[in-house]
């Protein structure tokens, strides 16, 4: 991670100066004119004519303090080629100046390398100082370094490729979290196939690597736990309905809703949260095989209903419904499961924003604030009376998705999770769009964005978090 | 269209009967009356169909004695307080079970007028059906069903049926634009058609092709110049609110058959295309109903009528057209027609009439049919107060509405190398782009858009339609009006 060291004098060569909207300093009033440069949100002007150069980034009003993030965001792109910059926290609230800091190390740190030559075109920027006065400055700031630390080790799962991340390997990538205070438990096939875990032992059958459920715990202060659920599939080759080639390599990141659970979890360790928390994550790997299972296979799921396979590319509702189920048994404050599962919801929301269904109106209220208070942004979509009604089989308890051309499949996926839930308080995010991205915008370098942990790490803070 | 009449609250000596029960299946009224004259007969048949008067069940008995050819039961569900969407529903469900019967008694005495009135509606929707073009259908395959007695003593009754009289009018002139054959409905009959309002008191004027050019309705012309079939551009004004106020603007994408153009469709289910023209089905249907209910509100009704065709003479893929607003857009996908439809009218409702409000209708996107299905349909809007009237008036008359976002992130993918906006912001979000897109053409005006495509018509039937045209948005437009006007 970037280094960052909160210090009263720094000596990079270059300082970032945070500037509201027409209230340029007076000093940079002409090189400013020249640009075009007022101080809006998501522009910079870089000033190479002073020593130490200088990087103004706007913030616009400056009311909100994600604007701060996004301007240290896009002041570190610009910045990308020094080997250190420091940011000038003076006359920052410290709100803002760990905004600016943080928008800074998430922008600026590279997705994960496997390079075994030197790149030459690789960021240089490993240290950053942030130049204050301000002793409360530290304690802000390692709350946020967690937060920080989590969405990268997130962001790094979801790059691994799965030649070497499988259901196997995966648990070893968390030992972090061990150290961090945080219980790792494995229940491997063998104890899957004598819980009756057949929705999950299914789609990881055509595997060489078996499928497992890890459960993760964060005591907290003690208490009934949250429980994040996560979509784990290592690599989803679609299965014996299987993908075209193009693009499939893009599915070493079906893994990323599991990866948002894993970083929820780790920042809620990592700060110490008084909220007990737990993480489940439906580790399978959707190969092709002579043991893979077929559409038209009726599956005996955990929650002893039955399940009829229409298309196997739609595992991922099958890996969660025995997740949700083994969840649920434990009665826990509310469940949210998060995963990359329908192309149908990238048709609906695009790439912005995530699309969220709930069985719980107030827990959804909550969920779309830390949306817009962390900078992740979720929506509500509907279950449908017509969207479970889609899914009645004619042989067993239900089907598992509809193959219609049109078909609502987010909503759908939607509703046969409810099925596994009970009445426990559910949230369940499609992160399928926003998960990772083909190219670098102003907050996120291209590649896996870690979404999801910021915005659960915000809504246990700010709604389950003791005040 | 069902013919419905209101009688005392007496137990009649002959025909069918139509019952409501609530849960728990007991008898009172007109169906207590009944069971005893037929010896308990009801009852016994509802014991053994196991009919408990829960939403969704239904009985049927025949000749079950005292002069009664048939009794029909349909359950009404739990609740002290049944809403009249419930009844609605409850109506809808009456309908297909008394086919056979030409003259209905139906028992209203347990319901206040609103909720009789409520079941008269829904077995008039409900009885709806496209048979113009049936000629050789044998008569004992037609539904008899044309009269509806409701026998109530509620005083309120009748004059309330006269409201959802006008409504449903207005609905089922929706379905039959809808339904009817492109090859029927064209742009130029469809204008015609919507002159006949005039008899309602709408004031109709019909804008032709060169009176379009003159506006400068570059995009809607554009999508025109491939067909045969010359466009129009059709305004409906009801004045029935004060004079001067502000009307409110519907505004309706009318392809009268989308073949996508140059872009052309794949073959199978390119006939569903002639329904794109629903939205302005549903804003005619809507006029239609105000004016018949004399509205207290001034409201001005706008369709975009065009037909969508590849030839020689069709825009290209490539094209740039310049909108009535000034706007350049490049067209790179002739399929993506309705927005250019939309955006010259859009811009024509705002200088001639400067609405207080408008909401446009449109079966615009296949994506939001992956994104809702076919129960919800799309609201986009750049006013919250609107959204949340439509919402409430959508959730009212059970034409639900889901909100999606719109912000400049998504605006971004309309984005163009060389004019200002193209006409597709691809794949992803492809209904929130396609919104985006309306709302360029929108200024300092409260604005909803309505994507329909996925309501608008129904593969099978639904409580209050028979499998076709749903009408979708023309209560909703009513309900909306009807609430302002309160």
């Amino acid at each position: 991670m970037i280094a960052v060291t909160i210090t009263a004098s720094s000596t990079a060569p270059i300082v970032v100066r945070l500037v509201r909207e027409n209230a340029v300093p007076a000093e940079y009033k002409a090189a400013c004119a020249a640009d075009g440069f007022s101080g809006a949100c998501g522009t910079a002007v870089l000033l190479l004519g002073v020593t130490p150069g200088v990087l103004l980034a706007g913030v616009g009003d400056g009311a909100d303090d994600l604007a701060y993030e996004w301007a240290g965001a896009v002041s570190a792109a610009r910045l990308l080629g020094f080997a250190a910059i420091a940011i000038d926290a003076a006359g920052l609230s410290v709100a803002q100046a760990v905004a600016v800091a943080t928008g800074a190390v998430l922008r600026a740190t590279p997705q994960l390398q496997l390079r075994a030559l030197v790149d030459e075109g690789a960021p240089k920027l490993t240290a950053i100082d942030i130049v204050t006065a301000d002793a409360v400055l530290g304690p802000a700031w390692w709350v946020a370094a967690g937060t920080i630390r989590a969405v990268l080790l997130a962001r790094d799962l979801v790059t691994e490729p799965a030649n070497t991340l499988n259901p196997q390997t995966y648990v070893d990538r968390l030992a972090p979290l061990r150290d961090a205070g945080i219980t790792i438990e494995v229940i491997d096939a063998a104890r899957l196939l004598a819980m009756g875990a057949g929705a999950l032992l299914a789609v990881g059958q055509g595997a060489a690597s078996p499928p497992a459920l890890v459960v993760l715990r964060w005591p907290g202060a003690g208490g009934v736990p949250v429980t994040f659920v996560g979509k784990g599939i290592t690599f989803d080759t679609g299965g014996i309905c299987i993908k075209p080639a193009d693009k499939m390599w893009e599915m070493r990141a079906d893994m990323a809703g599991s990866a948002a659970a894993v970083g929820a979890i780790y920042a809620l360790a990592l700060r110490r949260a008084p909220t007990a928390a737990r993480a489940i994550l439906a580790l399978a790997e959707n190969a092709v095989g002579a043991g893979s299972y077929r559409p038209s296979d009726v599956l005996k799921t955990l929650s002893g209903k039955t399940v009829e396979v229409v298309d196997t590319d739609a595992e991922g509702r099958l890996v969660l419904a025995d997740a949700l189920s083994f969840a649920a048994r434990e009665n826990p404050r509310a469940i949210i499961d998060l995963a990359t599962l329908t192309g149908s919801m990238v048709t609906a929301l695009g790439h912005v924003t995530a699309g969220f269904f709930s069985n719980d109106d107030g827990l959804a209220d909550k969920l779309v604030n830390a949306g817009s208070l962390s900078g992740e942004s979720v929506w509500r979509m509907p279950i449908d009376d017509s969207h479970r009604r889609a899914l009645d089989s004619e042989i067993a308890d239900l089907r598992h998705c509809v193959t219609e051309r049109l078909a609502p499949d987010a909503c759908q996926a939607a509703a046969f999770l409810r099925e596994f839930v009970g009445a426990t308080p559910w949230l369940h995010i499609d992160i399928a769009g926003v998960d990772s991205w083909d190219e670098a915008d102003d907050l996120h370098p291209q590649g896996a964005r870690g979404f999801g942990v910021r915005l659960l790490d915000r809504f246990i803070a700010d709604h389950f978090d003791p005040a | 269209m069902l013919d419905v009449s209101f009688a005392a609250a007496t137990l009649p000596a002959s025909g069918a009967l139509a019952l409501l029960v609530p849960e728990g299946g007991t008898l009172a009224g007109i169906g207590a009356l009944a069971d005893a004259a037929t010896g308990g007969a009801i009852a016994r048949a509802f014991a053994a169909a196991e009919f408990s008067g829960k939403a969704g069940q239904s009985v049927t008995i025949l000749a079950p004695g005292a002069g009664l050819s048939r009794v029909v039961a349909v359950g009404l569900g739990a609740g002290a307080d049944i809403s009249v969407r419930v009844c609605e529903d409850a109506g809808g469900a009456l309908t297909p079970l008394l086919a056979k019967e030409a003259r209905v008694m139906l028992a209203a005495d347990q319901l206040s007028g609103a909720q009789a009135v409520a079941v008269a509606l829904g077995a008039t929707l409900r009885r709806y059906r496209f048979d113009r073009y049936r000629t050789t259908e044998k008569p004992e395959d037609k539904p008899k069903f044309v009269n509806l007695v409701v026998l109530t003593d509620a005083a309120d009754a009748a004059g309330l049926w006269g409201r959802e009289k006008a409504l449903a009018q207005g609905v089922f002139l929706t379905r039959d634009l809808v339904s009817e054959p492109p090859n029927v409905l064209t742009p130029v009959e469809m204008a015609t058609r919507i002159e006949a309002l005039r008899d309602l008191g709408v004031v109709v004027t019909v804008h032709d092709e060169p009176a379009m050019r003159a506006l400068g309705f570059g995009a809607l012309l554009g999508v025109s110049q491939g067909s045969a079939q010359p466009p129009r551009m059709v305004v409906m004004e009801w004045h029935g609110g004060t004079p001067g106020d502000k009307p409110v603007a519907f505004i309706g994408k009318g392809v009268t058959f989308d073949t996508g153009g140059i872009s052309i469709k794949p073959a199978a289910g390119m006939e569903d295309m002639k329904w794109d023209m629903a939205g302005a089905g549903a804003v005619v249907g809507a006029m239609a109903a105000l004016a018949g209910r004399r509205a207290r509100a001034n409201v001005v009704g706008l369709v975009g009528l065009v037909e969508n065709m590849p030839s020689g003479t069709a825009q290209r893929p490539g094209d740039v057209v310049t909108s009535a607003s000034g706007q350049t857009i490049e067209v790179l996908n002739t399929d993506a027609e309705g927005r250019l439809v939309l955006a010259d009218v859009i811009w024509y409702a705002q200088h001639k009439f400067a609405p207080s409000l408008m909401v446009d209708l449109a079966t615009l996107t296949g994506a939001i049919i992956i994104g809702l299905g076919h129960e919800h349909a799309g609201l986009f809007s750049n006013d919250d107060k609107l959204s949340e009237q439509l919402l409430a008036a959508g959730l009212a008359v059970g034409e639900k509405l889901w909100r999606l976002p719109m912000n400049r992130d998504y605006d971004k993918a309309i984005k163009s190398d060389i004019a200002d906006m193209k006409n597709i912001g691809g794949r992803a979000a492809g209904s929130i782009t396609a919104a985006q897109f309306i709302g360029r053409f929108v200024k300092d005006c409260p604005w909803a858009h309505l994507d329909i495509a996925g309501t608008a018509w129904a593969e099978k039937d639904t409580p209050l339609a028979a499998k076709g045209a749903t009408a979708f948005g023309v209560r909703l437009l009513d309900r909306l009006i009807a609430d302002r006007e309160a």
